[in-house]
């Protein structure tokens, strides 16, 4: 009898564990489905989002479990999935009407994500216009829900549609990262580098020591991923001059289109020294970098850095809680600010007019999906996370950065306050496909070091020249190819202002004009003025956006003289 | 026996699947006015066959002179001339003629017309549209309509057409209509983008004391959505500052306006630019005035 059990085992051994699997996912599916059941009168909510960094789901959890100390009716589960697979998977849901009650939208083409506010979310500006009840007795009570966030709640309305569609519970920023230990034993500093000589210092101290294993440290990890943070916190913001020279639309920025008329009219080349400046300082932190970083991916430098083998990298506070995760117990993460040059920096000082802007952004923003069978709970739900309390507390469990004003930050966030008064980049220099590639390709080299600047300038700049006429009218035929879409929305916006009742209807006219003002009517105004002075006559004639003319000067000195006004142009006298 | 039942199988069948689905539409029926607005909704989501389905549905149950079957009729319009793809721009001028045919000095009429003229705006392949016709399409709207919000609206996308040609001498006709509007429309909601056409046009003529007016009325007249946080008055007040600083010298407008961009949206990327520039005019008035006083 045993016998023939023990050869009916061995026989259908493979079967038998395919079976027991089976046997105990079933099991374990309907346990936790019993589990989420809610009691009779009960509610069940769940909440779907692509933020796997530590902390995040304990985080939720712990918010959940005190939303239900509060509504012992309401249980609250979250749907977390990779981020790799996330945009599919919330397709798949909303399409097949079983998303969660509320999603981290996301991650599909900013125009598949328009049509899935319009076709799947609800519309939220009537709720942030009203005070958040759990703010109730404090500071903000009285004050509407969307004026109590630190941007007033910017990345939750939607322009497009003009609406409040999605709720932010975080604010995020970028900085670097460094191993304290490391930095210690190897410079024997206690203090991160405070400017950009004393960091290359540091990283040559760096890069002098090896391991026990020989092999020699790497001041900084990167990857093709981390490029744009040092470019755009360092290197970018030293053309910030070209400004002055460019900004033809007088907008305080410069665009691709400005740039490339810059290029074309001969008032600004490859060897204007604050572009040489950005490239010289590229090549300086690229030496920093582990070689072959460009073909690297994210979680390859962060392994470096967890590894111990490299002391700083760039990331922003989303990394703040995995890396000190994966440090734990091993080194210390400590958080600074790029060191960017200061005002006497014998090489880049001069570019250097000031810190660098840097606005921090809101973001892991919630929706609330058509199919909810209880939005008024889910939105509480979001009150409750997006109340003072509930956010720097949410925060406080992830060790992000509260959206909320007036909350406290962890000690070790203060590094990523703003800075509000700065310089910014001013070198945009692709227009579109083909330029983007070469572009990419060349400065990629550069940065390895295989071409020089005046190789990699040499080579891209008759390319830009002759290619970037087309692709500059293909610009423009593309803005004239999305009206419409703007059309679509203002058609749609026309609609909801007739049909409104009377108290609505005047906002929505309101911003049915202002959609119609911005994007019909203004559409080509600027560019068409700045094509038409370009063909015209020329550098010539496209102005010196900054400069004050002799006539300017002559009138401010009149002005001081008399201590009155003078007229430039006299009346009828028009300009040919 | 078995042959029969089998050929009078299907009977009973189809016989459910012809009253089951008209039972349904029973079940489920809803008011014209509702079916309308849920036809506006599918059009807003981009859901245009959904849409189509729900105006043409209307139309096909309201009484042809009810307002109701005018509605469905500009909505089933405005979805052939703006759906992608698919679209189909004759057919949706077709359709919006029949509005106009249909009850001509109704507002439906007015938006009818303008979208007539705006099907000729399209752009084709990328490329801007011929002049003329557009021209002319916006003219039959402001001389059926001149004091109707389309007609308003369709004098200012006239003359922002007409901008973009480069002469001066178009830029003066445009002027002339721009005063002559603002002149008959003093109560027009459009007036403030009027002023800013007026602005750019003076730009291109050259009259700078003008165009520093016509960008402060527009700044005046503008219409304020307190619910939208992207709109702020931070571009306007730049503009106006550096128009004053640049083109007249007018130092004193300049430094209040880029004091107000400082003062009110402190987090702009554009505070540090104007705290160089009230810098900058200081200075330049230090060295006017050292210069003067030198013999």
């Amino acid at each position: 009898m045993s016998k023939s059990i023990g050869s009916f085992l061995k026989k259908h051994s493979a079967l038998i564990v395919v079976g027991a699997t089976f046997l105990w996912s079933g099991l374990s599916i309907l346990s936790s489905r019993r589990a989420e059941t809610p009691s009779k009168d009960g509610v069940v909510l769940r909440i779907g989002h692509w933020q796997l960094e530590a902390g995040v789901r304990s985080g939720f959890n712990a918010m959940a479990e005190a939303y239900h100390k509060l509504h012992p009716n309401v249980t609250i589960i979250q749907d977390a999935v990779p981020e790799g697979t996330y945009g599919q998977w919330m397709s798949t849901q909303l399409m097949g009407g079983t998303a969660p009650d509320m999603l981290e939208a996301g991650k599909v083409p900013y125009n598949v994500l328009l049509g899935y506010y319009n076709r799947y979310f609800l519309p939220m500006t009537s709720v942030v216009n009203q005070p958040n009840p759990y703010n109730k007795g404090g500071s903000m009570e009285d004050v509407p829900w969307r004026k109590t966030y630190k941007d007033s709640m910017r990345s939750g309305y939607i322009e497009e549609l003009q609406e409040y569609m999605q709720i932010p519970l975080s604010q995020f920023g970028v900085r670097v990262f460094y191993n304290k230990d490391l930095l210690k034993r190897l410079t024997g500093r206690e203090i991160p580098p405070r400017d950009y000589r004393e960091f290359l210092e540091v990283c040559r101290k760096i890069r002098s020591q090896a391991s026990e294993n020989g092999k020699p440290y790497v001041p900084v990890a990167g990857s093709g991923y981390h490029m744009w943070m040092w470019d755009g916190y360092m290197a970018d913001p030293l053309t910030y001059g070209a400004l002055r020279h460019l900004d033809f639309n007088r907008d305080a920025s410069v665009g691709n289109d400005e740039l490339y008329v810059g290029f074309k009219t001969g008032r600004i080349n490859f060897g204007f020294p604050a572009f040489e400046a950005k490239y010289r300082m590229i090549r300086q932190l690229t030496e920093q970098f582990q070689s072959g970083f460009t073909g690297l991916g994210r979680d390859e430098a962060v392994f470096l850095f967890a590894q111990q083998q490299a002391v700083f990298i760039s990331t922003g506070t989303w990394d703040v809680g995995s890396l000190h995760e994966q440090a734990r117990g091993v080194f210390e993460v400590g958080i600074m600010e790029f060191p960017f040059p200061t005002p006497d920096d014998p090489e880049f000082g001069k570019f250097a007019e000031g810190p660098v802007y840097d606005k921090t952004f809101t973001g892991f923003a919630f929706v609330v999906t058509r199919t909810c069978k209880h939005p008024e709970v889910a939105i509480d739900f979001l009150r409750f996370v997006g109340s003072q309390k509930g956010n720097e507390e949410l925060n406080r469990m992830i060790g992000w950065i509260p959206a909320i004003k007036d909350t406290q930050v962890a000690p070790m966030l203060e590094p990523f306050n703003p800075q509000l008064q700065g310089i910014f980049g001013c070198m945009p220099i692709t227009l579109g496909g083909e330029t983007i590639i070469k572009w990419t390709q060349l400065s990629s080299l550069y940065q390895v070091n295989q071409i020089s600047y005046p190789q990699l300038t040499a080579e891209f700049l008759p390319f830009y020249l002759e290619h970037g006429e087309d692709e500059w009218a293909e610009l423009y035929r593309n803005r004239r190819r999305g009206m419409v879409r703007d059309e679509q929305l203002i058609a749609g916006m026309r609609d909801m202002a007739g049909a409104s009742p009377a108290d609505a209807s005047s906002t929505r006219w309101i911003k049915y004009r202002q959609l119609t003002t911005n994007r019909l009517i203004n559409r080509d105004l600027n560019a068409a003025f700045l094509r038409n002075q370009l063909e015209a006559g020329g550098a010539g004639h496209v102005a010196v956006p900054y400069e004050f003319s002799p006539e300017v000067i002559a009138a401010v000195k009149a002005r001081l003289d008399r201590g009155r006004p003078v007229e430039l142009v006299a009346p009828g006298k028009e300009r040919d | 026996m078995m042959s029969r039942f089998l050929r009078a199988f299907p009977l009973p069948v189809i016989a459910f699947l012809v009253c089951f689905p008209g039972c349904a539409e029973q079940k489920n029926s809803v008011s014209p006015e509702e079916r309308l607005a849920a036809g506006w909704q599918n059009f807003r989501g981009g859901e245009f066959s959904l849409a189509l389905r729900d105006f043409k549905g209307v139309g096909a149950v309201t009484a042809i002179d009810s307002p109701v079957h005018l509605a469905a009729l500009y909505g089933e319009a405005t979805t052939w001339y703006l759906r992608r793809p698919d679209e189909d721009p004759a057919r949706s001028a077709t359709l919006y003629r029949q509005v106009i045919q249909l009850a001509p000095t109704n507002s439906l009429a007015a938006w009818s017309w303008l979208a007539l003229a705006r099907i000729k705006a399209q752009p084709v392949e990328g490329n801007a549209p011929e002049l003329e016709p557009l021209v002319l399409a916006y003219q039959e709207v402001i001389d059926r309509f001149p004091f109707h919000p389309a007609g308003e609206e369709a004098l200012l996308l006239q003359q922002a057409a007409r901008l973009e040609d480069p002469g001066t001498a178009r830029a003066r006709e445009v002027l002339e209509v721009l005063d002559a509007f603002l002149e008959t429309h003093p109560e027009s909601p459009w007036r403030s983008a009027a002023y800013g056409l007026v602005a750019h046009c003076c730009r291109m003529l050259g009259l700078e004391e003008r165009r520093l007016e016509a960008a402060i009325q527009a700044w005046k007249m503008a219409e304020v959505d307190p619910t939208n946080p992207f709109q702020d008055l931070a571009v306007t007040y730049w503009q106006i500052a550096t128009i004053a600083e640049f083109e007249l010298g007018d130092f004193e407008t300049a430094r209040e306006y880029y004091r107000r961009l400082i003062d009110e949206y402190p987090a702009e990327q554009r505070v540090f630019v104007a705290i160089q520039e009230l810098a900058r005019m200081d200075e330049l008035e230090a060295r006017l005035r050292t210069e003067a006083s030198t013999p």
